[in-house]
């Protein structure tokens, strides 16, 4: 593609359809650009247009994104043996752009730029530094010759975002090849320029319009300084220190009234220096304590001020926990005697922790407005950031070497908090959420084990003193945060409390569930669901007999609550009535729940957007079914008349995220079902043969589940109904592919148990001819394990003779060449206990054939395969599984395949009348040896010592000897 | 019906694939000091690589010089005085031309004691004022030895200096190697040795032109010689050229001949000051090859070094025998075995000694000694056992306990690597209870969960494996209990998001598996007990065993 006024015009005027509100004109000029990508030239043909001054700005916006999308998808070159659909930017024009961004970066408005920045980064994370060595030095001779601050922040933006990869990579000799290459070249220069910046700083006071950009231009030198010091510290910097300390601890204390923000709910420039200054004396302290440590009483007091003076506005979040972070750091390291004073210790706890721990006004409209970021931080552990989690951080850091004094001062602050809000219960609120908040996060995480419980307070006295009378309140909507507060709490001590009263506490819990408040009845849910899981040992702590009589209440709260504004798809909800499912004894409850779950399966197909809420929808509709049907088979027909009607506007639909539930829904009914099955099933039967189905990924185990379950069920209809060449070409290309030969297996194991042989002999050689081809030219480990538990299956089934003659039908001799060169090595490296004893029984029933067919040179290498997959444990003689999954296949968006685990499929064996293989093996062995004397002396020969030995032992154990 | 066939494509690569680094392949390594430096190199502050020559406590004629120098320091004044100084001696010297000796020998006096005479010099000066070509000048044939001397000194205190200084002197190389020769007065080659080790320690491309002139084998050859201030300063020298990164000087070095037998001799005999020196030639050599190694073992190198690390007290000295020995234990097994072998006249023997060391109040002779042991405790289970029985541990959790984080890192592997089977039987990431019962007995725990919270990736990765291994193989699924009961789940949880995929993976899963929700249905979903079925090493998710 060419540079030309035709094509500028041409394509601006696609850009600026992109931006169409209308979709059919957007849709085309999408389409019309997606092609036109293909030709080379395009990238830098739409650099070009995002710099030309005389198009329309919003095209050139559109063009810039357009452009870093491009770079996004095809700047990476594709593995070769893979192939791609996408067509990738070849190396000249890369050349191109990379000698062209960084001038088109620095020249473009600040829109743009953040685009083409974007651009350069990703190109860099692919190229920079060993395929773009111009890189460094032309940034670095950029910003010696640029003086105004918007150039320098941009490049400087640059220099942060293709650093940051020292961040998360873990050491090596080519990760530190390139981290000295950006030493040499950034170090010198990025001291300059933060110190030249730093003069102006000084100099400006008064002048806001010329500090902010350079405080900006500051806190981008303070990233990379932590990107580039983040492995180890750099000769460099630790030869200038003094010179970057220095700096830091000037704008720790800076302070200027001009730059600060209105807005509370803004970070000022300072303070966002500040932040990131925070970080690297922080990083500093964690590793190079030793060199750091001349200045950390300095630090330590800029902290500790800023600490106190720091307003609990939003804007100061990110400064106030940076800045307690590193207070924690020192607290836990060599220098902790820093804060071992008692009266440091108080004011730490009194000034810092206790403000920073206390409920602020935003987490109450939070609490109110947007429930669900309320319990993702409250709940959730996304409160990696927040100021009360950081404020916890602090205590235990404090604890973690004066523990006795913080326990007892944090004692003694929890009382008074209790006591204030004994005093005036509505008025002082606060205090006790600030209590109960304070036991909860200064305990030791908890899992379900419960083996973490507090040291804080006495935990009995505290939970029937504090929590039971919030639980026990008769208005479930008073107070709202102490309800939610107290749930929490039990939630978190869930072990903890008694059998006997956490069930006297269930009507309460049960009666939470309709709460108004979102986050009561949503931790409600969740402390129910929580409790019902607990186990001891085995058995879950709370049997069905316990729930029995709850239940009506309980289910009646339960889809109440999926009736209240905004929890209409409330998770927690769905994920307790899964819970309740799969524990109750249901019985007269089954039809109304179903009648209940298929209503909302109805509604949500119209629009699914909440992919955990649905999940959980399922796996209720699969636990009710499971625990209904299991007591009486005959329910089934309920379910099938409620469901298939839902399930066939899924398909009808083509509702694509719900596709993969229906069809593991359905197989586990038809599973259910004892043959004959109705003809329902039958009629859609060859509707899920239909290609289209197949090619989406995630239908795939769903619909070979399900498959299977017809083959079982009803494999006499489908071979009558001429269907088999259409399931076994599912299987063919299944089984074409890397990632799912498996499931065409499974298709084909499936086949082969449940079909006579005479209606499988006419397609027999095809399938090998299938398997065969697809062995000679794509093998991997996998498939080759697959294949020889499929022929040994189909041996055991329709015996050893007919195994061979089919083979050999494909080519004469081609049983023995399979037999030396695939079946025999590979065999050792099996796995799975079912398959195990299926591969050595089946390759022991080859013997006697193998003699009648004078073969016999082959009986002592099966057999020593067969005895080391018998003596050796698993883990010694299987290897990893080294084969790349096929990469296009995976690509691009697809809705993804979850597995439904209360629709687990049981595993069967096809062998269960031998229950021993090494018997198996013996008895057979000592059978043929009857017969044909010379066995011993071969398998004498062919046998490893130890495994001769291992037989031997066999032998004696079963009482049988080899002739 | 089944589905044979085993692991489908979720189960190999969520549940095995991403987790291939369990402790047995990270822990359970040995580890060299990275090839590619970026850290400030640490023999500088112990022994810097370019040394200046002061006073020549022979001489008492300093006078002027030295008062110059005594209120110069902090005397701009003075200074300035001393630089003009500098200049006219510069002068002067120009000024009697080629011949005269006895004069210039006096001209030269008047120069050398003013580059000597303070920490800083005015080397730059003279080099300005054209000091260097006449100073080749004086080096030539025919030279009287006090000429030669006083030259040579006055190029060492030159190339002392800044890197464009010492690149000044480039000139004289030739000259100063040729002087290296046998025939000459001893003190004028220890000078020229001198001068030509401040060149080496400048940069890579000086050394390579060293080496293309042959000052290897002059310098080595030295090493023999009687004098002990000589073989001193030949053997730092020689230090300073080997020490790469190419490995090219040092193999040369070992192939010359007697080299192996006189080094050893060394480190025998000599005293602390010369075993510095020689000990440093030993760190480089061996870290460039095991072969190196191997011919030092067989020479006889391991029952003096390992003696002095057992009785030294002096740190210069310590630092590169520990380092030595340290390169030494980071090849195979049979050298461990030989180093093991050499302290066994020792009383507490080599595990003795790294103790002592540990409990040191020496911050970078613990890492160092931490690091050593670490790399005795990855290899057989033999040496495992010797370490975990031979003292060193008590200092080891001390200290993983106490101390700064590099000291506390180095501590970290040492201990994890005493719990995991050695990988070359097959028994990959197999723990050795024995060890790891007693470890996690004495409050190891705490510190490797402080570890996973440490901004460092590698410790995070150490300190999230041991966990594993403690969750994993601890009887009763006492392990889930104590991570939990120490806060580890909280620490893991906040890896679950790290730009770090093998951390964020490993965090996510280790959660999932020993913490995570269950739907409560079959006994094969249940977490934690599942593993039993499979015997406690292999939990099932590392089959690819547990979703279907």
């Amino acid at each position: 593609m060419q540079y030309t006024q035709e094509t500028v015009k041409t394509l601006s005027q696609c850009f600026l359809q992109t931006l169409a509100t209308d979709s059919e004109p957007r849709k085309q000029a999408e389409n019309f650009l997606k092609q036109a990508a293909d030709q080379a030239g395009y990238g830098m043909v739409i650099m070009q247009i995002v710099c030309e001054p005389s198009v329309e700005e919003e095209v050139r916006q559109a063009a810039a994104v357009n452009f870093k999308n491009h770079i996004k998808f095809r700047w990476a070159t594709p593995d070769s043996d893979v192939s791609s659909s996408v067509i990738s930017i070849q190396d000249p024009e890369k050349e191109q752009i990379k000698g062209a961004i960084v001038k088109v970066m620095l020249s473009t408005p600040p829109k743009i730029q953040s685009q083409i920045s974007e651009a350069l980064a990703i190109m860099s994370q692919h190229d920079f530094p060993r395929k773009w060595q111009t890189l460094l030095p032309e940034l670095v001779s950029s910003l010696s010759s640029a003086t105004d601050y918007t150039t320098i922040n941009g490049i400087l933006q640059t220099a942060n975002s293709i650093f940051k990869l020292f961040r998360y990579k873990f050491k090596s000799n080519e990760l530190y090849i390139d981290l000295k290459y950006c030493l040499d070249g950034f170090c010198v220069p990025l001291l300059e320029i933060f110190q030249k910046t730093g003069l102006i700083v000084a100099a400006n006071t008064a002048a806001p319009a010329i500090l902010k950009p350079a405080l900006i231009c500051q806190r981008l030198c303070c990233r990379i300084f932590y990107s580039l010091n983040f492995q180890e510290l750099p000769e460099f910097f630790e030869e200038h220190i003094a010179d970057w300390m220095g700096e830091f601890h000037k704008y720790l204390t800076y302070t200027n009234p001009l730059l600060a923000e209105n807005d509370p709910e803004k970070t000022s420039v300072v303070d966002d220096l500040k932040a990131a200054v925070c970080e690297n004396i922080n990083l500093y302290m964690e590793k190079n304590e030793e060199e750091f440590q001349a200045y950390l009483s300095q630090f330590a007091t800029d902290v500790w001020g800023l600490l106190m003076t720091v307003s609990l506005n939003p804007g100061q979040d990110r400064l106030a926990t940076t800045a307690i972070k590193f207070l924690t750091t020192v607290s836990k390291s060599v220098h902790h005697k820093l804060f071992a004073d008692l009266a440091t210790l108080t004011q730490i706890c009194e000034s810092i922790v206790i403000p920073n721990v206390r409920i602020r006004e935003e987490d109450e409209e939070l609490f109110e407005m947007n429930h669900v970021e309320y319990i993702r931080r409250d709940m959730e552990g996304s409160d990696l950031d927040t100021r009360r989690r950081m404020a916890c951080e602090l205590v235990k850091g404090l604890s973690s070497h004066y523990r006795e004094q913080v326990t007892g001062m944090f004692n003694g602050y929890i009382q008074s908090m209790l006591q204030q809000y004994a005093a005036n219960p509505a008025q002082n609120w606060k205090a006790k959420d600030c209590a109960i908040y304070l036991v909860v996060s200064l305990a030791p995480k908890q899992a379900s084990s419960g083996a973490a419980g507090t040291d804080l307070v006495n935990f009995e006295q505290f939970f029937s003193s504090q929590i039971v009378p919030e639980l026990r309140e008769k208005d479930v909507n008073s107070n709202s945060l102490l309800k939610a507060d107290a749930l929490k709490f039990l939630t978190t001590f869930r072990t903890q409390v008694p059998k006997h009263l956490t069930l006297e506490l269930m009507p309460q819990l049960i009666g939470f569930l309709v709460a108004e408040s979102n986050v009561v009845h949503s931790y409600a849910a969740l402390a129910i669901e929580k409790l019902l899981a607990i186990k001891d040992g085995k058995q879950t702590r709370y049997t069905s007999a316990c729930l029995t009589p709850y239940l009506q209440p309980l289910f009646a709260n339960l889809f109440g609550a999926l009736k209240l504004p905004e929890s209409q798809e409330n998770a927690y909800v769905m994920r307790c009535i899964m819970r309740v499912l799969s524990i109750a004894d249901i019985g007269p409850f089954a039809v109304q729940c179903l009648g209940e779950l298929t209503k909302i399966l109805a509604e949500v197909c119209k629009n699914p957007s909440n992919p955990s809420f649905n999940h959980y929808l399922f796996e209720a509709v699969a636990a009710l079914l499971r625990n209904a049907c299991e007591k009486d088979p005959g329910q089934v027909a309920t379910f099938e008349n409620l469901l298939f009607p839902v399930f066939q506007t899924v398909l009808e639909n083509d509702v694509t995220e719900f596709a993969p539930y229906v069809f593991q829904i359905m197989a586990q009914l038809l599973e259910t079902r004892r043959p004959p099955i109705p003809p329902t099933y039958l009629h859609i039967f060859p509707a899920l043969l239909t290609p289209l189905l197949w090619q989406r990924q995630a239908n795939v185990p769903g619909l070979v589940r399900l498959l299977q379950a017809y083959l079982q069920k009803a494999p006499q209809e489908i071979n009558q109904g001429n269907q088999l060449t259409q399931v076994l070409g599912v299987f063919g290309k299944l089984v074409g592919s890397k990632n799912s030969d498996h499931q065409g297996f499974f298709i084909l194991n499936t086949v082969v148990e449940n079909l006579s042989f005479e209606a499988l002999s006419p397609y027999m050689p095809e399938i090998w001819n299938v398997l065969f081809t697809r062995l000679q030219f794509r093998s991997t480990v996998k498939f080759t394990k697959s294949l020889i538990i499929f022929a040994s299956l189909f041996g055991v089934k329709h015996g050893p003779q007919r195994v061979i003659e089919t083979i050999n039908s494909v080519q004469p001799e081609l049983f023995t060449t399979i037999l030396d060169k695939i079946w025999i090595p590979n065999l050792t490296f099996i796995s799975g206990d079912i398959e195990t004893k299926l591969c050595s029984v089946f390759a022991t029933m080859l013997v006697a054939p193998l003699f009648q067919s004078s073969k016999e040179m082959l009986v002592g290498k099966l057999m020593n395969s067969v005895m080391t997959l018998l003596v050796k444990p698993e883990e010694e003689r299987v290897e990893e599984d080294k084969d790349v999954p096929d990469m296009d296949e995976v690509a691009g968006y697809v809705a993804v395949y979850a597995q439904l685990h209360n629709a687990a499929k049981k595993e069967d064996d096809p062998l269960k009348d031998i229950k021993d293989p090494k018997e198996f093996v013996a008895k057979t062995l000592a059978g043929v040896s009857q017969q044909y004397r010379n066995l011993s002396a071969i398998l004498q020969q062919g046998l490893e010592p130890a495994n001769m030995t291992a037989l031997g032992q066999f032998c004696g154990a079963y009482g049988v000897t080899l002739g | 019906m089944m589905n044979h066939g085993g692991d489908g494509p979720a189960a190999t690569n969520l549940r095995r694939d991403p987790f291939k680094t369990s402790v047995g392949k990270g822990a359970g390594q040995r580890r060299r000091q990275a090839a590619i430096t970026i850290g400030k190199d640490r023999r500088d502050s112990v022994v810097r690589a370019k040394r200046l020559r002061r006073a020549d406590p022979a001489d008492h004629g300093d006078g002027d010089a030295m008062q110059l120098a005594a209120v110069a320091a902090d005397d701009d004044v003075a200074y300035k005085l001393l630089e003009d100084s500098t200049a006219a001696a510069v002068l002067n010297l120009k000024n009697i031309g080629k011949k005269a000796t006895p004069k210039k020998v006096e001209a030269l006096q008047t120069l050398r004691r003013l580059l000597s005479c303070s920490a800083y010099p005015p080397v730059h000066v003279a080099v300005q004022a054209g000091v260097v070509p006449l100073l080749v000048d004086c080096l030539g044939f025919g030279a009287s030895e006090d000429q030669l001397f006083e030259a040579a000194w006055c190029l060492t205190n030159i190339a002392s200096g800044d890197p464009e200084q010492t690149r000044a002197v480039e000139p004289a190389l030739p000259l100063l190697i040729l002087h290296l020769g046998e025939k000459n007065p001893a003190r004028v080659v220890e000078q020229c040795a001198w001068a030509l080790g401040n060149v080496a320690g400048e940069a890579e491309d000086l050394r390579d032109w060293l080496l293309r002139q042959g000052a290897l084998s002059a310098l080595a050859r030295n090493l023999s010689s009687p004098i002990i201030t000589l073989v001193r300063t030949a053997a730092w020298a020689l230090s300073n050229l080997i020490k790469g990164p190419n490995s090219r000087a040092a193999t040369e070095l070992m192939k010359m001949d007697g080299i192996v037998d006189t080094l050893v001799r060394l480190v025998s005999n000599g005293d602390d000051e010369l075993v510095v020196e020689v000990a440093w030639v030993l760190v480089y050599v061996t870290s460039m090859s095991d072969l190196h190694s191997s011919q030092l073992i067989h020479a006889g190198l391991l029952p003096p070094l390992v003696a002095r690390l057992a009785v030294s007290h002096h740190q210069p000295l310590l630092t590169p025998v520990l380092r030595t020995i340290g390169n030494i234990v980071a090849s195979d097994n049979s050298k461990c075995d030989a180093v093991l072998a050499a302290g066994q006249s020792l009383p507490g023997g080599i595990n003795g000694a790294l103790a002592r060391i540990l409990e040191t109040e020496h911050r970078t002779l613990q890492k160092e000694a931490a690091w050593v042991v670490s790399n005795l405790a990855a290899g057989s289970i033999l040496h495992k056992r010797a370490v975990f029985n031979g003292g060193a541990v008590s200092p080891l959790l001390y200290l993983l306990a106490t101390s700064t984080f590099d000291v506390r890192k180095e501590a970290a592997y040492a201990l994890g690597n005493l719990c995991v089977a050695p990988r070359d039987q097959g028994e990959e990431g197999k723990p050795i209870l024995e060890h790891l019962n007693v470890l996690v007995d004495r409050g190891c725990l705490m510190g490797f969960i402080a570890l996973v919270k440490s901004p460092d990736l590698e410790s995070a990765r150490l300190g999230l494996q041991f966990l594993e291994l403690v969750m994993r193989a601890l009887p009763d699924g006492k392990g889930p209990k104590l991570v939990e009961k120490l806060d580890g789940i909280a620490a893991m949880e906040e890896l679950q998001f790290h730009a770090n995929e093998e951390l964020r993976i490993m965090s996510n899963m280790l959660i999932d598996q020993y913490f995570g929700e269950d739907y409560g249905l079959e006994e094969e979903f249940v977490s934690g007990d599942a593993r039993t079925q499979y015997g406690p090493e292999y939990p099932p998710w590392r089959r690819g065993g547990l979703a279907a």
